[in-house]
């Protein structure tokens, strides 16, 4: 493609946003490889594995059902089409489950060794919610050093990973009404790992046959995810680095630096990325950065690193996940680190056009071809400052004349844990059940979740978004769908002008934004302890209340728990990209018909985001008249 | 005449047929060895897709009289009367790629080919698996598609089933403005879905 216009074309068929287009572009024009271009090479993708009937789990595969009807019916070992199905989404959905629960381990093994004084760098930040959660745990709080209540605390978290317990104390914050349909259908969740290994344990050939059984068990490893291995990640990340306040801070591309070092923090834990913030304050390192000719260093943030750290310390961010080849093909970021989750294997591929450095941090997530610094708690810090001193040493070799920043970035308002909308609000969530009943907020939607090649890149997320806050429905954010919308002017309480007049009537007297930012995709917990709180207010289960959630460019294996939690916990929730379930009616009918009857809500597949917020605000609407409002 | 049919709307775009045809025209006819051969064999039938999740598999379809063969110059293409396949000697290709143009499916491809000493690239296109038939067996491609979107047999007798399929469609529909598919429901709901998407 080499005509200006095709590859402005192409790139406005890309992306919605015209700083991510002005790359996009560049890239075209550069010939820089890009997720969209390994999309259209994989096409046509396997209908057998679009529909989940492919199982590809033991040797005497793999096998395949005809989905039209035909022969062959059955796996090898006789598996049917609904056990097929089933069976693969409890696989897809446990490895989401494990990447986010496995993420919420670190920190709390982080937040043990800061208690015992062998992180170096860390300390203990929010200690009124350190001894709030202590307290959950039956902890003795009075008297005592912070640092002895988080050792109890960490340990009291890290048992909730094993089996011996059968229960898990956060879980507990869920209002009973909910609890007693989880204890009804036997899906109250016994371990955060236990769960996760047990749905390995069934998937193998000749275990758990029944879909609906499967289902069932797919339903207690995401709450164990939702309702512990996030939640967990979410409280310790606020006990080490504070819970985070609202803030303004700037989104896009165009946070980038024309002469500073950038530093883009990509992946999804804080623990390392909150140590480079502290260097990058460090005042012989930005001596350092002036002495290698450039104006200091800029931090921006990427995917869900990026918002933990937007959130709590303000770092701009630059993109969710499909701006991080772009950013490289910007030319000038001089160092992209990355933990783990949702980097893309190709990244150092793409900065091997430039002068970019990609580091690993994670014995986890090495990627061939990029510098390995591994994190460790005992010596992060000092390796926070490494990576910031090799990021300074690369920006002499940035080519000013291959360099493309793109125009203004957008501002943006961030931070609003759960606490902080609360004290908003006054302290207690009266006021906002006072204005949903009197109708002026009708419910409130959680538009959560990727970005995805098949739709333009955050058309999804800000249409819907849009659309939602026009019929008066407050919505909340977390993970690339919170990005989507900062970037595109959302985060911002001016955006109350296109809310109803209802909605922005609250968001101008509190002064906040119709759609606010609750954090990363781990920090969707925080939207669960919200609507536990409101269900427990008025004595309900959470499955009562005129609430929404939405994934609508979701690509990634972990959207799977989180909308599976979000439905076993009572909220119905729309898809946007069809999961891997369509070869089954059996499997279809029980997740969009049949848990109506148990969970009050569903699931639903709908890509188009104006018939989305059409099914979600009807959703909404039957349950305020079920409550009588 | 039997011929192998393409029922469109059940290709689920999986490209087995592909990779079965590449085996059958590889030395050893074995999966893990085809890929590392001096002259590696490429798929003869061709899977594309439009709007990202319709697919069509497109293989020659021994056309009599074959454009192709009309064309062809030297005379490299033939026509077996027992089955009616329309083969290629490799030898006698000129490269020309005459019979490319005159192909109305863009089927031909150019190849290197084990048959051949010398590395030129000739007219590798579907053999219809002459070798199958004539041990009463049927193409691969056909044998790999699970989904009944190949099939080979009379063509008479495959067209009949479609006719049977719409006449029985039809009459169930009994006026209405929609008749009823022979396509299952969550599978019609699937594509319903990959079409808003590709029209967003």
């Amino acid at each position: 493609m080499s005509n200006p216009s095709d590859i402005r074309k192409e790139a406005e068929r890309r992306a919605l946003d015209s700083s991510d287009q002005e790359i996009i572009a560049k890239a075209i024009d550069e010939g820089i490889e890009t997720a969209w271009d390994r999309f259209a090479l994989q096409q046509p993708q396997c209908g057998f594995g679009q529909l989940g009937v492919c199982c590809n789990n033991c040797a005497m595969g793999p096998c395949r059902i005809d989905p039209y009807g035909g022969k062959p019916s059955h796996g090898v070992c006789g598996a049917n089409v609904d056990t097929i199905v089933s069976r693969n989404l409890l696989d897809d959905l446990s490895v989401g489950a494990a990447a986010h629960s496995d993420h919420g381990r670190e920190v709390v093994e982080v937040l043990l060794e800061t208690a015992e004084g062998k992180a170096e760098g860390y300390q203990i930040t929010d200690e009124e919610k350190l001894k709030r959660v202590a307290e959950e745990y039956g902890i003795t709080v009075a008297g005592r050093k912070p640092d002895e209540i988080a050792k109890e605390l960490a340990l009291g978290m890290l048992a909730e990973f094993g089996s011996v317990k059968n229960y898990i104390q956060v879980a507990e914050r869920a209002p009973d009404k909910t609890k007693a349909i989880w204890k009804e259908f036997g899906i109250t969740p016994r371990g955060i790992d236990r769960e996760i290994v047990e749905a390995l344990h069934r998937i193998h050939m000749g275990v758990d046959a029944d879909f609906v059984n499967i289902l069932l068990h797919a339903m207690r490893t995401a709450l164990a995810d939702g309702w512990g291995g996030s939640m967990i990640a979410t409280e310790c990340s606020d006990i080490l680095f504070g819970t985070p306040k609202p803030l303004t801070s700037w989104a896009n591309l165009g946070t980038l630096s024309t002469d500073k070092v950038n530093v883009v923090l990509h992946g999804h834990n804080p623990l390392l990325s909150e140590m480079i913030v502290q260097a990058a304050e460090d005042p012989e390192l930005r001596k350092y950065a002036t002495e290698k000719g450039a104006k200091g260093i800029n931090l921006v943030g990427m995917c869900c690193t990026g918002n933990e750290l937007l959130m709590r310390s303000g770092i701009p961010i630059a993109g969710n996940i499909l701006d991080q080849e772009l950013a490289i093909a910007t030319g000038a970021v001089e160092a992209m680190v990355v933990d783990y989750q949702c980097i893309f294997p190709s990244i150092p591929a793409t900065a091997g056009c430039y002068h970019t450095k990609v580091v690993t941090t994670s014995t986890k997530a090495k990627i061939p071809g990029t510098q390995y610094l591994e994190f460790s708690v005992e010596t992060a810090l000092s390796t926070a400052k490494e990576i910031i001193k090799l990021a300074i040493d690369n920006y002499p070799n940035r080519n000013p004349d291959r360099v493309r920043i793109p125009g203004k970035p957008m501002k943006v308002m961030a931070g609003f844990s759960e606490e902080e909308i609360r004290k908003a609000l006054g302290g207690t969530y009266k006021p906002l059940i006072d204005a949903i009943v009197a109708g002026q907020i009708k419910g409130v939607v959680g538009i959560v979740g990727c970005n995805h090649p098949r739709i333009k890149q955050d058309y999804g997320h800000v249409t819907l978004a849009k659309e939602l806050i026009k019929r008066d429905i407050l919505v909340v954010e977390t993970g690339c769908a919170a990005i989507a919308c900062g970037k595109a002017g959302l985060l911002l309480p001016e955006a109350a002008d296109l809310a109803g007049p209802g909605l922005k009537a609250v968001c101008n007297l509190l002064g906040i934004p119709p759609v606010l930012h609750m954090g990363s995709c781990v920090d969707n917990s925080r939207i669960l302890v919200m609507a536990s709180m409101v269900a427990k207010e008025l004595g309900v289960g959470i499955g009562d209340l005129p609430l929404g959630g939405a994934a609508p460019e979701w690509y990634s294996q972990k959207a799977l728990p989180i909308g599976t939690y979000f439905v076993a916990s009572g909220v119905y929730t729309v898809l946007g990209i069809p999961p891997k379930i369509f070869g089954s009616k059996n499997v279809i009918n029980l997740l969009t018909e049949g848990l109506k009857g148990i969970t009050n809500s569903a699931f639903a597949v709908e890509p188009d985001p104006v018939k989305s917020a059409d099914l979600l605000e009807a959703e909404i609407n039957r349950k305020r008249s079920d409550l009588g409002i | 005449m039997k011929t192998v049919f393409v029922r469109q709307d059940r290709c689920v775009g999986c490209r087995h047929c592909e990779i079965a045809c590449a085996v059958e025209h590889s030395e050893n006819k074995e999966l893990f060895q085809t890929f590392s051969e001096e002259k590696p064999s490429h798929p003869r039938i061709h899977v594309e897709s439009v709007d990202n999740y319709l697919s069509f598999p497109n293989r020659c379809r021994h056309c009599d009289p074959a454009p192709c063969m009309q064309v062809c110059p030297t005379r490299a293409l033939s026509r077996d009367e027992a089955t009616g396949s329309v083969l290629v000697s490799y030898a006698r290709c000129i490269q020309c790629s005459v019979c490319a143009m005159a192909c109305p499916f863009g089927i031909i491809t150019f190849q290197k080919v084990r048959e051949l000493e010398s590395d030129r690239e000739v007219n590798a296109k579907c053999d219809n698996c002459i070798g199958r038939l004539s041990e009463g067996r049927i193409p691969a491609c056909v044998e790999a598609c699970k989904t009944g979107a190949l099939e080979f047999g009379d063509v008479n007798d495959l067209i009949r089933e479609t006719r049977a399929d719409l006449t029985m469609r039809l009459i169930r529909s009994q006026g209405q403005d929609v008749e009823p598919s022979s396509m299952p429901e969550n599978i019609r709901a699937f594509k319903a879905v990959m079409e808003t998407i590709a029209n967003l």
